[in-house]
Order: C-alpha cells, then sequence, then structure tokens
C-alpha cells in the first residue's frame, strides 16, 4: 500500500504541475500521515541535511567551471581541432561532432550546454556541406548525452552522494563506458550516412593540425588536469572541481582573453542559480528517500522482483528497463534522486557491483535526455539547430539505437565496466585487463 | 521595486557565498598541496575552510531556491499541465500552488519547532550555532510561500495574466533564459 | 502493561558489525519483557542519515534510537569530548569499569538537558593508526603523514600535535582517497578498518590505543517520557542485556578482524609502552586545550577513576 501511496502522490503532484522538488515534499508528507508518523520538524531536519555535504560542492565547481569555459571560448577552439583531425573523412563532420563531443565531455558534465555549443558551430556548416540535418542533429544530440558518462558528471555526484558510492570510482568508471558510446556512434554514422552526397573538407597537414592543436591545448588541457588530480590523488573530486574552475577562469581571462572581468558575475550568477536550482531539488529528494527507507518500499517492491534475484544480470537488466521506463517521461536528475534509494538496496542485496550499477544507471539516464517525450537534449537542439522536435525524434533513431545496444552488451557483460575501472585504479594490469574482457 | 531590491541583493548574496565557496576550497587544497613539497603555510591547510563553505553551500541553496521560485524556474513536468487549456489550467495551477503553500507552512513550522536544538549545537570546527545553517528553512519557507501567494491572490481576483497561465505550462522559455535546474 | 511499539534504531554501522549482536540481544530480552509488544527495527548504514543527524531527530521526538560513538555528538553535549581525549582508557577492563560505574552515570545525567535518554554504553573500540607508507612504530613516524581524522577539535588538535598533517574528511570519500594516495592514512577501528576493507588501500596498522570509542545507546527523550514506567524499565534492562552481548561480540570480532587482515597482508606493530608513554607525554597539552569545553570536573573524574584502578 505505501508504494501505492508514494507513486500517486508523487506522479498526481508532478502531474498538476508542482514543481519535482515540492512534488518529493508533498510525497513525503503523504507517506509521514499515511506512516501515522506526521511531523513538520522531519521536512525541516531533512531538507537542510539533504544539502549540507562537502561532497556536493563539486557540482557548483564543476558547473562554474562549464559555464566560465563557454564564456572563454573554447568549444570553438575543440571544434577546429576535430576538424583539423578528421574533417576530411567522408561525412567528416559527423566525425567531427563525435570527437568534439567526447573532448567536451572531459571537460564539462552537461549534456544540454555541450548540445547546444556543438549544435551552434556545426550544424550552419553541415547545411552549407548539405548534410541530412535532421539527423546530424539526431547525431549531435546523441554525442551531448555522453557529457554525464565521461567526467566530470553533475550526475555521477548526485549519484554518489544519494547511494553512498565513491564519486572517484564512478569517475574513473565511467571513462571506458563513455569512450564505448562514442565508438557505437561512429559506426552508426558510419552506416547511414554512407550514401549522402556530402561536400568534405580538405585534408589538413601535419603542421596545420599541430597549429590547431596549439590554439585549442590549454581547452584539451583541461580533461588532463581533472582526471590526474583523481587518478593519481592529487586532489579529492571536489577540490579537482574547483582547481577546474579556478583554471578554466585563469584560461578564459589571461590566456584567450575573451573572458571580460564584467562578465564574471553573470557567469557566476549563473552558475550559483543552477546548482541552487539542483541542490533545492537534492534536498527535497532526502525527504522522500528518508520515508522511502522507514516504509520498507525496497523491501516491498524488491518481493515483486523475487524471481530474479538469482541472477544478477537479469535483476540488472530488469532495473535498466524500468530506468528506461521512467526516464522517457521525467528528467535526468529527479529520476536519479527518486530511483537511487528505492533501487540501491535491491543492488547491494543481490550482490550487483555498485559502481558499476553507478555507471550503467547514470547510461541509462543520459540515454533517457534523448528519448521523447521528456527530453531535454532534444529540445535543446531542436532549438538551436532550428529543426522541428519531430524531425529531430527521426533523426536521433539510429544513434539511440546503438547506444542503447552498448547499455545492453554491457548489462550482458559486466566485465566491460570492472576491468577497466580495476585497470584505471592500478588494481590489474593492462593484460589482466583484456583477459577479464575478453574471457581468456 | 522593492521586489527587485529584495531579489538583486538576494542574487549578490548568492554570488559572494559562491566566490567565497571557490577561494577556500581552492586556497586550503592549494596549500596542502604546498605542504607536500616542503612549503607549508598556514598550517599547510585552513581547518575551518571545509566546514565554513559547506555553510555557505546551505546558504548558496536555499537563498537560491528563492530567486529561482521567483523565476519560476524550478524543475517541473509540463507534460500534462501542457495539454490543459483555459479554466482546467488555471485549476490546476491553483492547486499546484496551494500544495506548494501548505510544503512551505510544514518547512516553516518545522523549523520553527526544532530552532533550539540547533541552537545549541555547535558546529565543531568553526564553533558556530547549527542555526545559522538550519535557520536558512525560515528564508525558504517564507520567500517562496510569499511568491506563491501572490500568484493566488491574482487568480483569486481575476488579475492572472495569459503570459503567467503559459508560464506555468511550460509553454515560454524562460526570459532570462535559466537553464531550469539541469546540470546534465 | 506494554503497548505495541515498534522502536526505530539507526546507526551508521553496517550489517555484520557487533551492534547487530547487541540489537538482536535487546529484542530477545525486549520480546520475553513485554510478551512481544516491544522491538527493536534497526535502519543500519546510515539509512535514515548520518549518526549526527540521527540523534538530532531523536531530541525533535521524530526516531526513538540511535546508537552512536561520541565523537559526532560533541557538538550538542560538550562533555561527551571526554571520550576524544588522547591516551584516556587504556583496557577493555577499564573501559567496562568506567563507563558501567560513577563515570559513566555522570556523563549520562548529563544527557537529559540536551533532550536524549543514554540507555547503556555499548562498544565502538579502541582506535589506531593505519597508512600506506611506512610502518608507525614510534611518535617520529607519524611526523608529516597525511591523516584523515573525523570533524571533531580534539581529534584534529591531537594528530596535529603528533605532528602528523591532519586532514578532516567527510567519511564517503575515505577509501578513495587513501587509493589514490590523496591521503596517506586514516584512524579507525580494528573491527571497522575490516568492514570497510581499508586493508585493501592500507599496508601498515599500528595498534596506537589512542582512543577508546565507546557506543552510546540513545533514546529520545521526549518519546521515552510517553512510556510508562514498566516499559522504560523494560527499555533500560533490554539495553544494559544488549550491552553484555554487544561488547562481547565486539571484542571477538576485533580478535578475529586483526587476524584477517593480516591475512590480507596489512603489517601489524605493537606499540611499546615506553612509545605510548611517549605519545601520552607529546599529547598532554590537548587535555589542556579542551578542558574549559569539557570540564574541569568531568575530565578530574574519569582521570582520578583511572588512576585509582591503576593502583
Ligand atoms: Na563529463
Ligand atoms: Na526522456
Amino acid at each position: 500500500m505505501t508504494v501505492e501511496i508514494f507513486l500517486v502522490t508523487l506522479v498526481g503532484a508532478m502531474a498538476i504541475g508542482v514543481p519535482v522538488a515540492f512534488s518529493l515534499i508533498v510525497c513525503g508528507l503523504a507517506l509521514m500521515l499515511y506512516m501515522g508518523i506526521f511531523d513538520s520538524q522531519i521536512v525541516a531536519l531533512k531538507l537542510i541535511e539533504g544539502a549540507d555535504n562537502f561532497q556536493l560542492l563539486a557540482l557548483p565547481f564543476f558547473l562554474l567551471a562549464g559555464e566560465l569555459m563557454n564564456a572563454g571560448g573554447l568549444s570553438k577552439r575543440i571544434i577546429a581541432f576535430a576538424i583539423s583531425l578528421v574533417g576530411h573523412l567522408h561525412g567528416g563532420l559527423g566525425y567531427v561532432a563525435i570527437c568534439a563531443a567526447v573532448i567536451m565531455a572531459a571537460l564539462s558534465g552537461s549534456a544540454a550546454a555541450d548540445t547546444a555549443a556543438l549544435a551552434g558551430i556545426l550544424i550552419p556548416m553541415m547545411r552549407a556541406a548539405n548534410y541530412n540535418i535532421p539527423r546530424s542533429a539526431g547525431l549531435i544530440a546523441s554525442g551531448g548525452i555522453i557529457a554525464p558518462v565521461i567526467p566530470p558528471s553533475g550526475g555521477f555526484i548526485v549519484f554518489g552522494v544519494a547511494a553512498n558510492v565513491s564519486i572517484t570510482q564512478l569517475f574513473l568508471g565511467g571513462i571506458f563506458p563513455g569512450l564505448l558510446m562514442a565508438f557505437s556512434l561512429i559506426f552508426a554514422w558510419a552506416f547511414v550516412a554512407r550514401r549522402d552526397k556530402v561536400q568534405t573538407f580538405p585534408r589538413q597537414t601535419w603542421v596545420q593540425r599541430a597549429r590547431a592543436f596549439r590554439d585549442g591545448i590549454f581547452a584539451l588541457f583541461m580533461p588532463a588536469i581533472i582526471l590526474g588530480c583523481i587518478k593519481f590523488g592529487w586532489a579529492t573530486p571536489t577540490e579537482a572541481a574547483v582547481f577546474a574552475a579556478v583554471y578554466a577562469l585563469f584560461v578564459g581571462m589571461f590566456v584567450y582573453r575573451e573572458l571580460k572581468p564584467r562578465e564574471l558575475y553573470g557567469v557566476f550568477l549563473m552558475a550559483a542559480k543552477t546548482s541552487a536550482a539542483v541542490m533545492f531539488l537534492v534536498a527535497a529528494a532526502l525527504i522522500s528517500a528518508w520515508l522511502i527507507t522507514q516504509a520498507n518500499i525496497p523491501a516491498e517492491l524488491g518481493s515483486l522482483l523475487e524471481g530474479f534475484e538469482d541472477s544478477p544480470r537479469l535483476m540488472m537488466f530488469v532495473m535498466m528497463l524500468l530506468v528506461i521506463a521512467v526516464g522517457t517521461a521525467l528528467d535526468f536528475t529527479p529520476t536519479v534522486l527518486i530511483l537511487t534509494p528505492i533501487l540501491m538496496p535491491i543492488v547491494r542485496k543481490v550482490g550487483i557491483n555498485e559502481v558499476y550499477f553507478g555507471v550503467l544507471f547514470i547510461m541509462n539516464n543520459a540515454i533517457g535526455l534523448i528519448t521523447p517525450p521528456v527530453g531535454i537534449v532534444l529540445n535543446v537542439v531542436s532549438s538551436v539547430a532550428r529543426v522541428p522536435m519531430s524531425a529531430v525524434m527521426r533523426g536521433v533513431v539510429p544513434f539511440f539505437l546503438a547506444q542503447s545496444a552498448v547499455l545492453f552488451f554491457l548489462v550482458l557483460l559486466p566485465e566491460w565496466v570492472i576491468a577497466p575501472l580495476n585497470f584505471l585504479r592500478d588494481r590489474i594490469t593492462f593484460g589482466e585487463m583484456l583477459a577479464r574482457m575478453f574471457g581468456f | 521595486m522593492l521586489r527587485n531590491l529584495i531579489f538583486r541583493t538576494m542574487e549578490m548574496l548568492m554570488v559572494a557565498c559562491l566566490a567565497a565557496m571557490v577561494t577556500m576550497v581552492f586556497t586550503n587544497a592549494a596549500l596542502r598541496k604546498l605542504s607536500d613539497y616542503g612549503l607549508t603555510l598556514f598550517g599547510g591547510g585552513i581547518t575551518v575552510s571545509e566546514e565554513l563553505s559547506r555553510i555557505l553551500f546551505v546558504w548558496l541553496t536555499f537563498v537560491g531556491a528563492v530567486v529561482v521560485a521567483g523565476q519560476w524556474g524550478h524543475l517541473g513536468v509540463e507534460t500534462l499541465v501542457g495539454k490543459l487549456r483555459g479554466r482546467a489550467r488555471i485549476a490546476a495551477m491553483f492547486t499546484s500552488d496551494i500544495l506548494v503553500l501548505v510544503c512551505c507552512a510544514v518547512l516553516f513550522i518545522g523549523t520553527w519547532r526544532q530552532a533550539p536544538i540547533h541552537a545549541d549545537n555547535i558546529a565543531p570546527v568553526t564553533g558556530m550555532p547549527m542555526i545559522w545553517v538550519y535557520g536558512a528553512g525560515f528564508i525558504t519557507s517564507i520567500g517562496i510561500g510569499l511568491i506563491v501567494v501572490g500568484r493566488v491572490f491574482r487568480v483569486l481576483t481575476g488579475r492572472i495574466t495569459d503570459q503567467e497561465l503559459r508560464q506555468f505550462a511550460g509553454e515560454v522559455d524562460d526570459p532570462n533564459g535559466l537553464p531550469k535546474g539541469h546540470v546534465e | 502493561e506494554f503497548r505495541e511499539l515498534t522502536i526505530r534504531l539507526s546507526s551508521g554501522v553496517g550489517e555484520g558489525h557487533p551492534v547487530v549482536a547487541g540489537v538482536e540481544a535487546m529484542n530477545v530480552c525486549l520480546a520475553d519483557r513485554s510478551g512481544g509488544a516491544m522491538k527493536v527495527q534497526a535502519f543500519l548504514g546510515g539509512a535514515l542519515g548520518g549518526d549526527l543527524q540521527a540523534t538530532q531527530s531523536l531530541r525533535t521526538g521524530t526516531l526513538e534510537m540511535v546508537v552512536t560513538a561520541t565523537s559526532p555528538l560533541v557538538g550538542i553535549a560538550p562533555v561527551l569530548g571526554v571520550f576524544d581525549l588522547p591516551f584516556l582508557i587504556g583496557t577493555e577492563s577499564e573501559a567496562d569499569r568506567l563507563l558501567d560505574g560513577k563515570f559513566g552515570k555522570m556523563i549520562s545525567d548529563r544527557l537529559p538537558q540536551h533532550d536524549l535518554v543514554n540507555l547503556a554504553y555499548w562498544e565502538n573500540g579502541f582506535r589506531n593508526v593505519a597508512n600506506s607508507k611506512h610502518q608507525v612504530a614510534s611518535v617520529d613516524d607519524l611526523k608529516g603523514l597525511k591523516i584523515r581524522v573525523m570533524q571533531n577539535n580534539i581529534y584534529l588538535d591531537t594528530f596535529t600535535t603528533l605532528g602528523t598533517n591532519a586532514v578532516p574528511m567527510a567519511g564517503g570519500e575515505v577509501f578513495s582517497a587513501l587509493e589514490t594516495h590523496a591521503i596517506d592514512g586514516h584512524e579507525n577501528t580494528i573491527p571497522g578498518l575490516d568492514a570497510s576493507k581499508m586493508y585493501e588501500v592500507q599496508k601498515y596498522l599500528s595498534l596506537t590505543a589512542h582512543a577508546y570509542s565507546p557506543f552510546l545507546v540513545l533514546y529520545s527523550k521526549p518519546l521515552f517520557d510517553k512510556l510508562n514506567a514498566e516499559e522504560q524499565a523494560a527499555v533500560k534492562d533490554c539495553a544494559q542485556v544488549g550491552a553484555k552481548a554487544q561488547r562481547e561480540a565486539s571484542r571477538k570480532s576485533a580478535v578475529a578482524s586483526l587476524a584477517h587482515i593480516k591475512e590480507e597482508g596489512m603489517e601489524v606493530v605493537t606499540m611499546t609502552p615506553e612509545e605510548i608513554a611517549r605519545m601520552r607525554e607529546v599529547v598532554a597539552p590537548v587535555y589542556e586545550n579542551h578542558k574549559s569545553m569539557i570540564g574541569a570536573d568531568v575530565i578530574d573524574a574519569a582521570t582520578a577513576e583511572l588512576a585509582k584502578m591503576r593502583q
């Protein structure tokens, strides 16, 4: 019965337009009333407690770093560098989009911002070169959603705190699967665009490439800083985030000189507002999570899934289907916050590796960003590229299929996430990693 | 006018919080790094920085929640209300606002009732009474409460604008380009 | 007369921790006393929040029980800082006699003013220093090590005084910070170290026993006052019954865990009494620094009782 109360109040409140954060509080109030433990102090205590967490500071810092880089002119240099490498291939701007998406994913955690930047620069070029625009828009959207999977990632931070899983390990665990998503896009693009009659760029010389690299070196250096900090223990994720922000500020202001001091206030305010909106959601989710735990909802759900308990793989499969279904209709952060307290007890009980689950969970939620009806990245690409929503939805299909294939491939072969993670944690050698992945 | 002044002030407070957080966490981390290389300044780190930046973050969040609410920028699901027209849409907005008001009232009462236990809980490093942290519940509940009461009042007196209704249904892009709570 | 009551208990420790044995014993006792009317339902692993936050829920009367170490609570009851003082309690038998005796009662009597009722003292255990750099056999070996400590002023002071670079850090990221060598070491109980698999990222363990950490078994005072006399007595007595089982389990687990972490490859060194005496001397100022906060009478009461035992 508590499950029904939970679902009806949460979905009901959201459906009539109550903001998600308040819907979570409404749902908490209903659960308290039903369980006979109504007390206003629970709301006040849990709400503030939800935001009082040092690890979550990484979120505003990475957001700030992203905002500073957008204002500092790093995106166009990344794209210029990608063009110098792969622009001359058939369908080259598609590969440029994928390549730039991966680099930008390693700089920021925002799929929406990356997509907007990519679409803003590339779609006009693709139009001029006679590309199929809905399909190109679909490619850019699905390239953009790599951002939350490759570190840094706000999704991993929120999940890591809500599930009490190490953010450092989630960051390291996301790298390889994020690259797999990019590879799947390369194959899908090569296949669907093989007969397109499009112009290609002239092949650039190595001198030209070196120049493009030099222009973008400060942007390209940032992933190295973030990953180096985390991989080699130079800093915790929160400190790595603050280093990234200060670095982006420095590069934007003093190296590229595109960031003017008077713009700083606006950039800080934007990052502050976004992080306040997200953190308020995170805080509100702690109220309902507290009551979900007390009401034993995970156990109730767990008993529904009892048949799958013997097979972690099957359980994983079922959970991923659930996340896809929820992700069609709900935004990224709410999905993470609502499902984490429900699924984590099951994950732990069945004995699924927590980091592995986290990586696939976030990848799945990222894919939710391009599934209608609620897919913010589709909206972004549609408005920036000026392509009707319906056309983008059609264009994204092959890439959605490719990335979903990666997701379910990883459900079948957990070692493809865990072995690279253990390699990056210096637990196993490169040879051992390959042996585990290919089963010899 | 007054409303604008209040919001501008709150925005400045948010920016100040974020800037202070960046400065403190960066300085602390940098000092710790330097002490690794034998250069120990300020004892190789500022111990209050962790706690103080956490407290500022709480303020950033809960003052920010009011600012975001002032622009109707909290993340919502507009799929259904976007399909409603006329009175049905007004009814949904009214009900939704009442529910938010109930939440604000509960938050205010809860913060009020538990103020004593936070007043005598001292933050371990700064020695600051935790009511300075948990008191943020007052700002949020009163701030968002007032904003929503305004809209309820306009509905009841029939002064609600078409623009507001469309904003509620997610049909207008936010004039300030607010990303509506997306980190992804 | 006993009424039907499910007592919700929160604790940050995970499944398999000796606290579980205490809760089980307490439940058997309660079932017996109340004819099955009362029972404790444990939420472990911080499922209901951190120990400090859960304790705040007790004070507001929104949760019944919490089993917590004293260190997170010094902001509420500064008197509890006495248990953070380095090298106060030397042996398990000293701990039992001190906590079950006059001094233990003195501390418990100070808690109702904070809306908390202490039912019993359970055991977290002696805390020891582990690190990944080199073996620590003397106070000099500690110099310059980056050691994670809890966000607690006395611990910070102690480890700074010992010459380490004391880093306050939230619990969640400690393992990864140790793994990536962002920090060199941490301090922990032996069962705690074993349960969190710290042996995977820590090579050296020194049995410094620099602090004995008791668990408080706290009940919400607003809710305790709503129980009738019979129920109150049952809860108190059964928490004591739980204490016996819990301490026994804790000590067994400390021995088993020590054996296990050695098997896992940790190098364990026992500090000589001379070295302990030296460390005790080095940290003597810590007692002075925090005397006014904890209360001189409290520190004196503890040291006097312990001195009597040691004669
Ligand atoms: Na990213
Ligand atoms: Na979706």
